[in-house]
């Protein structure tokens, strides 16, 4: 049953694979095709386009992404990614409130689908609209690459609207504890704090310092736009020509980070003690980039551990109520990031229990290893997630944009195969490798009890 | 890795706890279920066919996507149907559908659903016992099966009775650690009666049926509530609808029972506007919500025009809410409105925000501000055109996903509306008038009656014991 599946998924992707061949447009050197993906350089300033045509519904989806997230932040400007990202919305002289004719204001008269995001290593915006509207938008999405207002008035009113993203994040104890677990496993590498940033940034990074933001990585050859869904490849290289091909290349170098993390030499311990109801076991270990050969076993090792009844959290832990869930994720960023496991304890079970049993089932796949049909389960998982995931323009695009931000976007064709390759020795030895103790960072939240009633 | 659905809720969504937790976006979206699909201008009442299938209501659709398939289905045993000696019967007994059959145990079940990467889901609202499946297409008949075999066989084990119990009890605790959570449970009891379809128990009641319940209740409950009478199932995506009847017909055949929901009274509107704390300690921002009953269901005639003037006011950046409170005053990163909770009986109106403690005050101010002006002046000939061409798009695209195509299928099934009703959406909406727009307003709400919710460490408030399970 399993195989049969799978082999019609890849049935579809070499379909997709062999279709039409890559558009000709001057102006635009074809760089590779894969996966059903046409990659073009626009030549004047670099700036990168991935095409995937597919017309069996009149949508499209058109994202830019830039290169730059949270890890190009230092200390004071933490979080200036994710304000800029806000004040993109603010308009410029071309698009804005005052005219009618701004991003909101264009999309939400036709119903798009629309958003930003910010992360560790990119921020993307992006629509999805009925397909006649690529035009309307691509054309306000280019122009505030250029010509956007970026003015203290509004600055102020936008720094209170992200201090309450930010207030809302606290309230959850899992996230204050992820930021905690973040800050002490990297102590030198930018992951150290999260995209939101620390309060007191967000509260006084000066507008001059994200005018220097915006002016240092919002250039084409630091940003990749996607077009995926209904349209003609010709047409619309020949829209991404008319409205970004006006623009120079950076003046200057796009900054690289080059800050590495130092090895770890021992393990790691945060306490988070905030009022709540229930405890929280974190364990992070220092893992490998997404684009790094072991990750494939490292995203299978997690799902063997983490995902579904079969799991071997959800048996040792959940089944037993010592807790309610147990996830896990393999992380898949830019930079060497953390394999990350967070135990959500049942009432009345102590960290102690929990944290012992976590350590436990870490050391049992480190040495005795995990079973072949445990790895073929966690690829059947993976391989139908990964279908799931590329249902859409919208989904191909969410998914292409982290592929996108780890430094390859082909990860996206390539990772399938991958996974279905991993077998289970390459598990035990990614396992071996990684669950490394003294590379470990456990963090527990421990909940306070609230004032009594008065 | 986010996105504004269509009536502005906000929804967490994300593959991995990590990742969706340390990602920021301007605004907190939905986008997570799958796209692609049947072209907008098909007409889906022609093309999905619906049938009665071994006493069930099913509706199978292909749609362009290739090889996924979704499936959707509800069955009336939701909380409402709970007897009034304990509230939490229906919970235990939809967890017990994926704690193993009498054929299976929850592991071999587990393990034929991981095996080709397919997911079963049940779960309940206050009117159902929802089901919910996503699987590739040449896997269709072993998850019907599944479905078929845990709805109508499960082992009811006492050893996972009580573990269930207990993992009922963690959740709901956990749940109450959140702000919104909170906020939502005391906005429900305030604004539906005892009684009422979507009348949800309270947190404290729950915790203390969940702890007397026994198994021969729940059982009880299930004899008497499961059933294919009312059941209904849809099945979206790349599907041969007669040969996934089939299928359907195989694995329920000779199943009987079931009760078709009775009809409910409708909730009251409150003589005069109150204000509840619910105060939690340690929390940087608060939940607020603010709104009324509406005495309509979906269908009503003025139903889709309370929609219209209620996008206006708090839908999208462009909605009045956003654009003041947030964008110009800065007060808070999201506040909407929306009319919720009318698909199986008359629901509710409100305007959901949070806050910092410290501009609390500061926000309601805005937000009154905006809601007088709205209820007292309505909206203008402006905003009706951009809110219309503004909903009726966002329909379409929540059409361009197997899973949003289902729940619409779903939805106009339970609301008691034809399958045409999707079809004739776009014209429905664009044939409203600013009369009919603002009367609806008018008509359904009033400022001066409604219920104000404010969750977290509200300044002044005096903290109350948390119920314990």
């Amino acid at each position: 049953m399993m195989k049969r599946s799978f082999a019609l998924l890849a049935c579809f992707v070499s379909v997709a694979a062999l279709a039409a061949a890559p558009a000709s447009v001057p102006g635009f050197s074809h760089v590779k095709s894969l996966g059903g993906f046409d990659e073009y350089r626009l030549e004047s300033n670099g700036l990168s386009v991935l095409l995937k045509s597919d017309r069996t519904a009149p949508v499209v989806t058109f994202m830019v992404t830039y290169r730059v997230g949270s890890r190009n932040e230092v200390t004071g400007s933490t979080g200036a990614t994710h304000l800029l990202e806000h004040l993109m919305f603010k308009g410029g002289p071309n698009f804005n409130d005052a005219k009618g004719n701004s991003v909101k204001q264009f999309l939400e008269g036709i119903g798009g689908n629309y958003n930003a995001t910010t992360w560790l290593d990119r921020t993307n915006y992006y629509a999805e609209v009925g397909s006649e509207h690529l035009e309307g938008y691509l054309a306000i999405e280019a122009d505030r690459m250029h010509n956007l207002w970026i003015r203290e008035d509004d600055r102020r009113p936008e720094m209170t609207v992200v201090r309450n993203e930010f207030e809302q994040g606290e309230n959850d104890p899992q996230q204050a504890l992820d930021k905690e677990i973040f800050a002490a496993a990297f102590q030198a590498h930018p992951y150290h704090h999260s995209t939101i940033g620390w309060r007191s940034d967000i509260e006084q990074v000066p507008i001059e310092k994200l005018r220097a933001f915006y002016d240092t990585f919002y250039w084409p050859d630091n940003a990749t736009v996607s077009v995926i869904g209904d349209f003609d490849p010709a047409a619309a290289l020949g829209l991404v020509k008319k409205y970004y091909g006006g623009y120079p290349k950076a003046p200057q170098p796009i900054p690289t980070v080059y800050t590495e993390e130092p090895e770890q030499t021992g393990p790691r311990c945060v306490l988070v003690q905030r009022a709540g109801e229930l405890g929280v076991v974190g364990v992070s270990y220092k893992s490998c980039a997404g684009s790094h050969a072991d990750y494939p076993a490292l995203r299978v090792l997690a799902n063997i551990l983490g995902s579904g009844k079969t799991s071997r959290f959800y048996r040792a832990l959940t089944d037993k109520n010592l807790t309610t869930q147990v996830t896990t994720d393999a992380g898949f960023f830019h930079d060497p990031a953390l394999f990350q496991v967070y135990a959500y304890l049942a009432p009345g079970i102590t960290h102690e229990q929990v944290e012992k049993i976590v350590n436990e089932e870490a050391a049992r796949v480190r040495t005795v290893g995990v079973t072949d049909a445990e790895v073929a389960t966690a690829i059947g998982k993976i391989t139908a997630s990964v279908a799931y995931a590329r249902d859409g323009s919208f989904a191909i695009a969410s998914t292409l944009n982290e592929d996108i931000a780890a430094g390859d976007w082909t990860l996206y064709v390539t990772l399938p195969d991958a996974f279905r390759k991993v077998t289970a020795t390459d598990v035990k030895r990614v396992a071996g490798l990684y669950l490394d103790p003294n590379k470990s960072t456990t963090g527990w939240f421990e909940p306070v009890v609230a004032p009594a009633a008065k | 890795m986010k996105s504004l659905s269509q009536l502005s809720v906000l929804l967490a969504c994300g593959s991995a706890a990590g990742r969706a937790l340390r990602s920021s976006a301007l605004l907190s979206v939905a986008g997570c279920s799958l796209l692609v699909i049947t072209p907008l201008h098909a007409g889906i009442a022609e093309n999905a066919s619906r049938q009665k299938v071994a006493g069930i209501d099913v509706v199978a659709l292909k749609t362009g996507v290739r090889d996924v398939v979704t499936i959707r289905g509800d069955l009336p045993a939701g909380d409402s149907r709970s007897p009034d000696t304990n509230s939490a019967l229906a919970d235990l007994a939809a967890g017990m559908l994926d704690k193993g059959t009498t054929k299976n145990d929850k592991f071999a079940i587990s393990k034929q659903l991981g095996d080709v990467g397919a997911n079963v889901s049940f779960g309940t609202n206050s009117a159902a016992l929802n089901i919910s499946a996503k699987c590739l297409r040449a896997d269709l008949p072993l998850v019907l099966g599944l479905i078929a075999e845990q709805l109508r066989t499960p082992a009811f084990s006492p050893e996972e009775f009580a573990k269930l119990k207990k993992q009922l009890v963690g959740n709901i605790r956990r749940a109450m650690e959140d702000v919104d959570s909170r906020s939502d449970i005391a906005f429900n009891n305030a604004v539906f009666p005892l009684g009422h379809t979507n009348r949800r128990p309270a947190t404290a009641q729950f915790l203390a049926d969940v702890d007397k319940a026994t198994l021969d209740e729940v059982k009880a409950f299930y004899q008497q509530y499961y059933g294919p009478a009312a059941m209904k199932l849809v099945i979206v995506g790349d599907v041969d609808p007669d040969a996934a009847r089939g299928e359907v017909g195989k694995a329920f055949a000779g199943w009987t029972g079931g009760s078709p929901a009775p009809k409910a009274a409708k909730a009251g509107t409150v003589d005069a506007a109150r204000d509840q704390n619910v105060f939690m300690a340690g929390k940087a921002s608060v939940s607020v919500l603010w709104g009324q009953a509406t005495q309509l269901r979906y269908g009503d005639p003025d139903g889709l025009a309370l929609r219209i003037g209620t996008t206006a006011l708090g839908s999208g950046f462009t909605g009045r809410l956003m654009a003041n409170v947030r964008d110009k005053e800065g007060l808070t990163y999201g506040i909407y409105s929306a009319v919720t909770n009318d698909t199986y009986a008359d629901g509710d109106w409100r305007i959901g925000a949070q806050f910092a403690p410290e501009l609390l005050e500061k926000g309601l101010s805005s937000t009154r501000r905006q809601l007088a002006a709205w209820h007292k002046n309505g909206i203008t000939e402006a905003e009706l055109a951009s809110n219309k061409g503004k909903y009726v798009g966002s329909y379409k695209l929540g059409l361009a996903t197997t899973g949003g195509m289902a729940d619409a299928i779903l939805n106009t099934m339970n609301r008691d509306l034809p399958l045409s009703f999707i079809d004739e959406f776009g014209p429905r909406i664009n044939s409203l008038t600013l009369a009919q727009v603002n009367g609806a307003i008018e008509k359904h709400l009033d400022p001066a009656k409604m219920i104000l919710i404010k969750a977290g460490t509200v300044p002044g408030a005096m903290p109350v014991p948390a119920p314990r399970g």
